[in-house]
């Protein structure tokens, strides 16, 4: 542990900008945008500078300062959308409403919308449209165009049965109420250290090691944050686990919360799943009911208070310290590290900061005992985990699987497998994140030591699929746009390095490459990795180092032949 | 736990105090570290990574923010390091405009002093596509975005050094940049010119803007000591860095009692701030308009202009008696009495400095004095001062409003009661040029009083927008919005540096409540301009609008019109003009051609009237009638007349012995010219009113001039043919 003393975070003063995006969305319901005269007010209310409410205004894409057009659309452009065809999809929609004004209709690409299993996808407003052809997207911004919007119809599948669920729906919360009734709080750890729980939302970090600290840390107030803001291309599990067993999350929040000695928890989630959070906040309305929230908990004596925190938007939200800095209403950039958030949190709290996924396992495995979480897995792994597929597979989807099951067997057994009559060339374990691994590493394993050996990552599961045709250089491409789209602007590297990065590869792909670029593109990549604040410039050479080393033909038939195999660069390239 | 701290730095063994960063660790044992973000005097942010250091972790730690652990291992110069710092500066210089304005004016750009350094001036990564452009709207400090490298040096420099707190990060990722308040100019943000954004600033994003060509003569003056200047409450919280950058700019002079500082109607670009003694600020000009009389019988040589006041000569347009006269300093003048005094704390020439407008009034010490003169650069940096803001707002609610407020007639029965309560509400607001007040459509909020400056006011129609009026310093606007339909009728504007007295509409209401006999008035002149619009927007909207309000034709009261078909080009007209004024001719046989007739140049009453722009005393105005009228303290300074694009104004000279009288002759003027002084009155076409007929349409021989008013002239034209403009 550090002995690093925490910059003085969470004074009164910074307490001020609490709560500011509910106040900015609101706004922004009642006048389609944030006129400066109301944030004026907003700065006037809360007794800050203006500067403070323009600087995180400005800072959200969610929110818009000038007065946007009547119908905004946003196509999603990340990977997996751009698997299915999104470019097709904003150059059909461009064209057939080029003719309306600009105050009527806005069209504007987006980073991932968390849809992936239903990619390509859109949204007009607040309003998701996903499996979209030209013509259905069409219709769609008629309807909206004439101030007809259509909802969005996409049902969820009927509940599954999860092993994670040790309630089958019958009497949810035991594990909560037998804790109560014999509080064994340090048990309860030792259950979770035993079980070794590792954060599913990336990193890997020792769940009962975390609680454990926070649990030991001397506070007058500490935080449960559950980060439900999965918004990397290819993540959609955590939609998913709050779709079918919401109960389990925040059954764990409230479990870590009595275990920690933390009174509040804040459940994070991004703005664009609207419907988990009508789920979540269900709920938690029926957990406030039953006295399983609220003070004096079951007639413990002990309290735990839940609410949703409505993400303002941006993938860089994820990163725990950017997201502890949302909740404190500023700019979603994250803090140097160490101190951790462990010890310097939430309004420099201790904090536990949990995946979804985390929370929901820690529930099933104090339900059921570590025995049976380690009991579960195969090929010398263990423990259960939620992976999604999607890209160029049959059914894409959110699957409940054993650590250890081969990459091959989730495309083909889980995920149907390649489209008819095509090979898969390559695919990503998680996301942008992980780099992209070619076909012949398919037999790789969901398996942290083995994919770490592999020089890739188990991630959050968030398995991309590339089928023949599409062109790898591209895919890196559009790996390191995302980054560059969503790159806080912070530091040095990140921000400026993922531009120039993304300028060097669009050069690639349009037959300007030049001899200094490899050699410069390796020492951008050991910059960013090294220098950057966060995961964010931290990974981002990922992908395109990952082609380099995996695809190399490919890069070559490109930097040396300007040839694209796969026939999508070059001609016809948007720069 | 111990209170020290033992680490390994670049192999030498060292030992600190608890919390130490490694940056500060390295400093003291004299091993340098890089860095562009970190500055001692404002906490780490560790946004630059230049400061990256290896502690054997996954990556490197910024050494500026991360403190030492014991037992650490660091090291800050491997090759490894100096390559990713050397990358770093590279990605910044791809985007930086090499040589910035800092490098050029100092050669002292941090980023490109480290650029040669590791030698990466020329970037091979691509340059940003779309430049960030520049921000040239303060008067002090020069914004260039491009030089910007987001350190947030400036951010932390106005915040947690001077408590300000204008400068934030706006946007996000490769757009994000500095913004002032709301992204608002940096000139009319909330900025207060302290200049340490710009101390802070390691590259040319903000640098310190010299007024070009201007420098005061410091062998004249007293050459300033900046500690002396920073001891002054006006400079309060400026940044001496600053100051000292600026010392061209403002000297101190002593002035005996009895010397002239400067005359009315001079030219000039300076500001004064007494700091000792006091002086006189009056008006020299005899007061008096121009007036042309006959003497009887035959026509020439029997005209005779005269000056004439507003006792011996009530003009007809002069229902509105003004019982002030404002000038360039924060008093108004007495009309019966133009003299006032100013002691220490005072500041005149504010709009002299900032706009360039001549002199408003003479000013002489009164006892010895001891001024500050500046240029407009230091001024601003004072204006924005919250000491001298504070000072500044106190004097004028305690002198200046009242008289501010009493000079317009219609609050003239305002009792002190309710004065003494606006002092405690009114706000003064500054407005850089072309800063919106508020738009046609707004909801009506506040009623304004012009403090500084002219306030531009517009109408929409169609086929673009109609200045109605310049107003300069002592009028008043807003209060057709409040008293009408709550809504806007027309768009105000700065047109340079202005300030205004803005009374919020509750106190303005209550004003109408209190005041019955002032609500009155106020909504007859409200409903008469209400009414006058309306006939103006009939007037312009059945006619081929655009040519006539172009021309500003449409709304003369009277044109001159030459059939072409019957006139010679004997120039008759012109003579006669001049021979009836004096020999300065008013009349300029030139203009506007539709069909066979010639619109001659003479006052046109023109859509956008530029020539009651500038006026330093407020002494030309429309009337509602829209006609010209040029009051009795007009100073001659001659501005009017430059600004008129037509050159309709022209300037009368009168002979002024050294008593101040005027010469009854001007003959016997001539004979003492060398002793007497010239002053100077301008005027426009009066139609020679005290004649039967205008002389120029009198003369001409071959009744080929005529005088009509423009409705019946183009309903004439538009009624019979087509008008056929200058084609």
């Amino acid at each position: 542990m550090t002995t690093s003393v925490s910059p003085a975070r969470g004074s009164a003063t910074e307490r001020k900008l609490e709560g500011i995006f509910a106040e900015l969305k609101h706004i922004q319901r009642i006048y389609g945008f944030l006129p400066a005269s109301q944030m004026k007010q907003v700065a006037e209310r809360r007794g800050i500078d203006v500067k403070n409410v323009y600087t995180v205004a400005s800072f959200y894409p969610h929110f818009y300062l000038q007065k946007p057009a009547k119908v905004c659309v946003n196509v999603c452009t990340d990977m997996s959308c751009h698997l299915r065809g999104s470019d097709k999809l904003f150059e059909g929609i461009r064209q057939r409403f080029r003719s309306a004004a600009d105050v009527d209709f806005t069209l504007r690409p987006a980073s991932c919308l968390g849809r992936c299993d239903h990619a390509p996808a859109m949204s007009i407003g607040d309003d998701y449209y996903d499996d979209l052809t030209v013509a259905a997207a069409g219709d769609v911004i008629d309807q909206a165009l004439l101030g007809r919007p259509v909802k969005a119809s996409h049902n969820g599948v009927h509940p599954p049965a999860l092993q994670t669920d040790p309630y089958d729906g019958q009497r949810p919360y035991k594990v909560l109420q037998d804790l109560l009734a014999a509080p064994k709080w340090s048990e309860a750890i030792g259950v979770l250290r035993d079980s070794a729980l590792r954060g599913m939302g990336g990193a890997g970090f020792p769940t009962g090691m975390k609680w454990e600290a926070v649990r030991d840390a001397d506070s007058d107030e500490k935080f449960i944050v559950c980060n439900a803001d999965e918004s990397e291309p290819g993540t959609i599990k955590d939609r998913y686990i709050m779709t079918h067993l919401p109960h389990l999350v925040i059954e764990g929040m409230i479990i870590a919360g009595l275990i920690t000695g933390a009174k509040k928890g804040i459940l994070y989630i991004r703005h664009e799943y609207e419907d988990q959070e009508h789920i979540l906040q269900k709920e938690i309305d029926r957990c406030y009911e039953k006295k399983i929230l609220g003070p004096n908990i079951l007639v413990s004596g002990l309290s735990f208070d839940l609410s949703i925190f409505v993400s303002p938007g941006g993938y860089i939200c994820g990163e725990e310290t950017a997201l502890l800095e949302a909740i404190e209403g500023k700019r979603s950039e994250p803090r140097n590290k160490p101190p951790f958030p462990v010890m310097h949190g939430l309004w420099n709290k201790p904090t536990v900061i949990n995946n979804v996924e985390t929370f929901a396992f820690a529930t099933a495995i104090l339900a059921k005992g570590a025995a049976w979480y380690k009991s579960q897995g195969k090929n010398g792994a263990f423990g259960l985990k939620f992976v999604g597929v999607s890209g160029d597979v049959v059914n894409p989807g959110v699957f409940e699987v054993p650590m250890g099951t081969t990459y091959t067997e989730l495309i083909n057994q889980y995920a149907g497998g390649a489209p008819a009559g095509k090979k898969i060339i390559g695919y990503a374990p998680s996301g942008p994140s992980s780099g992209y691994l070619p076909a012949s590493m398919l037999d790789l394993s969901l398996d942290w030591n083995v994919m770490a050996k592999a020089g890739s990552m188990v991630g959050s599961g968030a398995i991309v699929v590339c089928a023949e045709g599409t062109c790898m250089l591209d895919m890196a491409l559009n790996a390191v746009k995302f980054y560059r789209n969503e790159s806080c602007g912070k530091c040095v590297p990140c921000r400026v390095g993922s531009q120039k990065m993304v300028d060097m590869l669009t050069g690639w792909t349009m037959g300007n490459f030049k001899a200094s670029d490899m050699p410069l593109l390796d020492e951008l990549s050991h910059t960013l990795r090294q220098t950057s604040i966060c995961g964010l410039g931290q990974i981002l050479p990922a992908p395109i180092q990952s082609v380099i080393k995996h695809f190399r033909p490919e890069i070559d038939a490109h930097i040396l032949n300007r040839q694209c195999p796969a026939g999508v660069c070059f001609e016809g390239k948007r720069a | 736990m111990s209170d020290m701290v033992h680490l390994t730095i670049d192999g030498m063994k060292v030992e600190v105090p608890l919390g130490t960063t490694i940056f500060d660790a390295a400093r003291m044992h004299d091993i340098p570290i890089p860095t562009l973000c970190h500055q001692q005097n404002e906490g780490p942010v560790a946004v630059c990574r230049l400061c990256v250091v290896d502690v054997g972790a996954r990556v490197y730690a910024a050494s500026c923010i991360r403190q030492c652990d014991q037992n650490m291992q660091v090291k800050t110069n491997t090759t490894e390091l100096q390559a990713a710092r050397s990358n770093l500066i590279e990605l910044l210089v791809s985007d930086h405009p090499s040589p910035c304005v800092r490098q050029q004016h100092s050669g002292d750009c941090e980023l490109e002093t480290f650029a040669q350094l590791y030698g990466v001036s020329e970037s091979r990564f691509a340059k940003r596509a779309a430049p960030r452009g520049q921000d040239e709207s303060s008067l002090s400090i020069l914004v260039d975005h491009s030089a910007c490298i987001l350190c947030d040096r400036c951010i932390r420099a106005c915040g947690e050094v001077r408590h300000n707190n204008v400068i934030a990060r706006q946007g996000k990722g490769y757009a994000a940049a500095i913004a002032f308040d709301m992204d608002a100019p940096m000139g009319s943000s909330s900025c207060v010119s302290c200049g340490e954004c710009m101390v802070s600033c390691p590259t040319g994003a903000l640098t310190n803007k010299k007024v070009v060509g201007q420098h005061l003569q410091e062998d004249e003056g007293l050459s300033l000591d900046v500690k002396e200047l920073l001891q002054l409450p006006v400079f309060k919280g400026v940044s001496g860095t600053f100051l000292e950058l600026n010392r061209g700019a403002i000297v101190k002079r002593n002035y005996k009692k009895g010397d002239l500082i400067f005359r009315e109607g001079d030219y000039g670009s300076t500001a004064f701030y007494i700091l000792e003694g006091t002086v006189d600020i009056y008006l020299a000009s005899p007061q008096g308009h121009v007036d042309t009389e006959g003497t009887g019988n035959g026509f020439f040589s029997k005209l005779r202009n005269k000056l004439k006041g507003r006792a011996d000569h009530q003009r007809e347009e002069e229902n509105l008696i003004r019982k002030f006269i404002s000038i360039d300093a924060n008093i108004d003048l007495e009309y019966d009495n133009p003299v006032a005094k100013l002691g220490p704390g005072e500041l005149f020439g504010e709009m002299t400095c900032m706009s360039f407008y001549p002199r408003s009034a003479t000013v002489r010490a009164e006892t010895d004095c001891v001024m500050l003169e500046m240029l407009r650069n230091v001024l601003d940096v004072m204006q924005k001062n919250k000491t001298f803001r504070a000072q500044l707002e106190l004097n004028y609610r305690q002198r200046a409003l009242e008289t501010h407020l009493r000079s317009v007639p219609i609050f003239s029965t305002l009792t002190s009661n309710f004065i003494e309560h606006l002092r405690e509400e009114v706000e003064l607001i500054r407005y850089a040029p072309g800063d919106v007040i508020f738009e046609q459509g707004d909801t009506a909020d506040a009623f304004y009083l012009v403090r500084i400056g002219f306030v531009k006011v517009t109408e929409h129609y169609p086929g673009g927008d109609l200045v109605l009026a310049y107003l300069s310093k002592g009028s008043y606007f807003g209060e057709i919005g409040l008293l009408g339909g709550g809504v806007r009728t027309a768009t105000c504007s700065a047109l340079d540096h202005t300030e205004v007295v803005k009374i919020s509409a509750h106190d303005f209401q209550e004003m109408m409540a209190t005041f019955p006999d002032i609500a009155e008035k106020l909504k007859a002149v409200s409903d008469d301009r209400i009414r006058e619009n309306k006939n103006r927007f009939k007037q312009v909207s059945t006619v081929p609008v655009d040519q006539f309000l172009q021309q500003g034709l449409m709304e003369a009261q009277s044109l001159l019109v030459l059939d072409l078909e019957k006139c010679t080009r004997c120039d008759q007209c012109v003579k006669g003009c001049a021979d009836s004024h004096d020999g300065v001719t008013r009349l300029i046989r030139d203009g506007l051609r539709f069909d066979h007739y010639l619109v001659a140049t003479s006052c046109r009453q023109c859509r956008d009237p530029l020539c009651m722009v500038g006026c330093p005393v407020g002494a030309i105005r429309r009337k509602n009638s829209l006609e010209v009228i040029i009051e009795d303290w007009c100073i001659g300074c001659g501005v009017c007349a430059n600004n008129c694009p037509y050159g309709n104004i022209n300037l009368q000279e009168f002979a002024l012995k050294e008593s101040g009288e005027l010469f009854a002759q001007a003959g016997e003027a001539q004979k003492q010219l060398k002793k007497a002084r010239v002053i100077r009155k301008a005027t426009s076409c009066n139609l020679c009113h005290d004649h039967p007929e205008p002389s120029c349409v009198y003369s001409c021989p071959h009744d080929a001039a005529h005088r009509v008013t423009p409705t019946d002239f183009f309903a004439d034209m538009v009624g019979q043919k087509h008008l056929k403009a200058t084609d």
